[in-house]
């Protein structure tokens, strides 16, 4: 298959209206589906916000543990994971002080979710750079 | 719902299953059907296990006597 030359979307075609793409990923990384929706992809985006935010929302009320360390080098995946999810990871590290709790039964399956809602933005990422580039509708 | 490991098992599922049909597919008739395949794969992935590893102990038998 041939490859496809990478180019921002242009003005001229209405499936994909002229945007930054790198915006568009940065978005997307910031906050689950705003990537999506600045590329005029409303009902997609709003639509991963919510699977997304209720991945962190789950993980969160059982006490989930969210990944913070960098001493192992499965930490630092399972850190750099759970920061893909974006905002919400500073927000519930910094703002709300959030790290789980260690005694509740829910905090090993807590942390799945979150690291899968970390993931799972990631890969929102990727089809954001698609998307732009015109790669996927 | 969440208090039950199975009732985390079917939510983890259900979010995962609607990511990816949302993510792979555009049409609504295949998003449905990739839904389905992932959710039950992973809802009944998780029973066949779970009755595998059935007869095997729960916890590792004592290193000494």
């Amino acid at each position: 298959m041939p490859k496809t030359p990478s180019k921002p979307a242009s003005a001229d075609d209405p499936a994909a209206p002229s945007r930054n793409r790198w915006l568009a990923v940065l978005l997307a990384w910031l906050v689950p589906g705003a990537g999506h929706v600045y590329l005029g992809r409303r009902t997609r985006g709003l639509y991963f916000l919510i699977v997304v935010s209720a991945a962190i929302f789950v993980g969160v009320k059982i006490g989930g543990g969210l990944s913070m360390a960098f001493d192992a080098p499965l930490q630092k995946l399972g850190t750099l994971a759970s920061m893909g999810m974006g905002l919400p990871y500073f927000v519930l590290r910094f703002v709300a002080g959030y790290t789980g709790d260690l005694a509740r039964p829910g905090f090993e399956y807590g942390a799945a979710f979150l690291l899968s809602a970390g993931l799972m933005n990631l890969l929102l990422i990727l089809d954001t750079w698609d998307v732009a580039n015109g790669r996927r509708p | 719902m969440l208090s039950t490991h199975f009732g985390l098992m079917v939510a983890y599922a259900l979010i995962v299953a609607l990511f990816f049909a949302g993510l792979w597919r555009r049409e609504r008739k295949a998003q449905i059907r990739l839904f389905l395949q992932v959710f039950l794969g992973l809802v009944g992935g998780g029973l066949v296990l779970a009755y595998l590893m059935y007869p095997f102990p729960a916890h590792p038998p004592a290193p000494f006597p």
